[in-house]
């Protein structure tokens, strides 16, 4: 039963995302602001089958040596959820902390840089990237909290549960609030504590199936087109 | 920056941060939902208070117009019918022995014309004040409008009111019985109607009063369009009345028959 279980938790990244690709292919007429999101869905629905297919054939299907490993992928996952979701925010078209919205893409991008050229090698086999995992959460936790508080500030009486912006920035905001440390102290764990990075592996697999939900429920959420 | 931390618990400080971020996302979302909802009841507030200035705009309109009427009314009766009568005192004291046939005749006219300016000065003047209403009801008013105003053999009238109805509210009955007279008046001037079907029933809490009829009918897309443009001050009239009784009036046109139904709820006079 446990097996079984933590099968279906390992493998929760490729079939969680099937959800939101379902609801998307129900609801083909998607507003131009959720463009970012449908391509994420996409994009990472392939990363991540990649990435499993690699993590449970690997031996048995003697890949060859360069290919034994899934921690790139996860960085690519890392970066294009990050580029994307800043896409779809601009796209949201919020009059607020505009500044802080020009720059941050542009740091994102010398801080990917400095880090693979001189911190950490991309392709490392042995462990994930926890550095950039965790800059790529706080950098989303940033913009789905100025989200927020725009909406707070905001004089316009919105009725949430009706605005698909809402479903996938609330869904987003679950998935890095929970993250952020998980990603964090990952490498640390793995070295110290490896059971508990295993336990906390699933934490962030189910806080992934929740994101999904969200995106699909955004996906099918199309009675009101406002942000 | 991870090694540096390797001796303190990892776990902990694993937990610990979730429940904070967890903590602060909830707290956010919270914030958000109560700030939303209180700014969804200040729109109603500011609605429910626009609403009730307008109706008490309506209300306000609809009194002095009632006034006006009153007064009118009263002058017609007192006033011009009052001098009519008494011009024809004078008229009747006019011996017409004295009188050759061609005068004779011009008299007989004259009288007759009297009579009849007489009876219309009266006429409008009842119609004005609704003194049969607050007499005799509702329903025997609508009876006595639908007989005095389709005066022709052309035309046939049928009406079928609902007799359990007593007076209830008298504004009310005011209300609807103004709203019949120009619907009434509405039907002869432009349907080219030959048949009138006159109906009232109360279901439960309701008052429903259905005029059917042939001929040009209105549909209620048409009614809308109609009572926002500069001359349908009668259909203007006909729904500040409505909007005041919280009633509601649905037109249905067809090639047989067109239906007028006005939805009232029955309010008791407190």
């Amino acid at each position: 039963m446990n097996i079984v279980l933590s099968k279906i938790l390992d493998w929760s990244e490729v079939w969680a995302l099937l959800i939101p690709l379902i609801s998307l292919l129900k609801h083909k007429n998607q507003p131009e602001y959720l463009k970012p999101v449908k391509i994420y869905v996409f994009g990472s629905f392939f990363i991540f089958l990649f990435a499993d297919i690699i993590m449970e054939f690997k031996k048995l299907w003697h890949f060859p040596y360069w290919l034994r490993t899934n921690n790139y992928l996860y960085n690519t996952h890392a970066i294009v959820q990050l580029f994307l979701f800043i896409w779809f925010f601009n796209l949201l078209n919020q009059p607020f902390l505009k500044k802080a919205k020009r720059i941050i893409p542009i740091l994102a991008c010398v801080f990917i840089g400095v880090n693979f050229i001189f911190f950490e090698n991309f392709f490392e086999r042995m462990r994930l990237s926890s550095l950039m995992l965790a800059v790529a959460a706080g950098i989303l936790l940033f913009y789905c909290l100025q989200y927020y508080l725009y909406l707070l500030m905001d004089e316009q009486i919105r009725v949430m549960r009706k605005e698909a912006g809402f479903w996938v920035v609330t869904g987003l905001s679950i998935y890095v609030v929970i993250n952020f440390f998980i990603f964090l102290f990952y490498e640390a764990l793995i070295i110290n504590n490896w059971n508990f990075a295993v336990d906390v592996w699933n934490v962030h697999n189910l806080t992934f199936i929740i994101y999904c939900i969200f995106l699909a429920i955004a996906f099918y959420d199309r009675r009101d087109n406002r942000h | 920056m991870i090694g540096g931390i390797i001796g303190t618990d990892i776990k902990f400080l694993v937990i610990v941060g979730i429940l904070v971020m967890l903590l602060l996302m909830v707290s956010f979302l919270v914030i958000l939902v109560v700030h939303q909802r209180k700014k969804l009841r200040f729109q109603t507030d500011m609605q429910d208070l626009r609403e009730q200035q307008k109706n008490q705009l309506i209300e306000a309109a609809v009194k002095s117009e009632e006034g006006e009427r009153h007064r009118i009314a009263e002058q017609l009766h007192d006033e011009v019918g009052a001098i009519l009568s008494s011009t024809r005192l004078h008229f009747s004291n006019i011996k017409d022995d004295s009188l050759d046939s061609g005068d004779k005749q011009l008299y007989e006219k004259s009288k007759l014309l009297l009579n009849d300016a007489i009876q219309q000065v009266r006429s409008i003047s009842h119609n004005l004040h609704s003194t049969l209403l607050k007499e005799f009801g509702l329903n025997e008013a609508i009876r006595n409008f639908a007989d005095k105003t389709v005066k022709s053999d052309l035309v046939t009238v049928e009406v079928n009111l609902d007799e359990t109805y007593l007076i209830q509210n008298q504004q009310m009955d005011i209300g609807i019985y103004r709203i019949f007279q120009e619907l009434l008046n509405n039907i002869l001037k432009h349907a080219k109607a030959n048949y009138i079907r006159i109906t009232s029933e109360c279901i439960e809490d309701l008052y429903y009063l259905r005029i059917i009829y042939n001929g040009i009918g209105l549909s209620q897309e048409q009614f809308e369009e109609l009572r926002y443009k500069r001359e349908g001050l009668g259909l203007k009239n006909i729904m500040n009345r409505i909007i005041l009784l919280k009633g509601s009036i649905l037109y249905e046109r067809s090639d047989m028959n067109n239906s007028i139904l006005l939805k009232i709820p029955l309010v008791k006079e407190s």
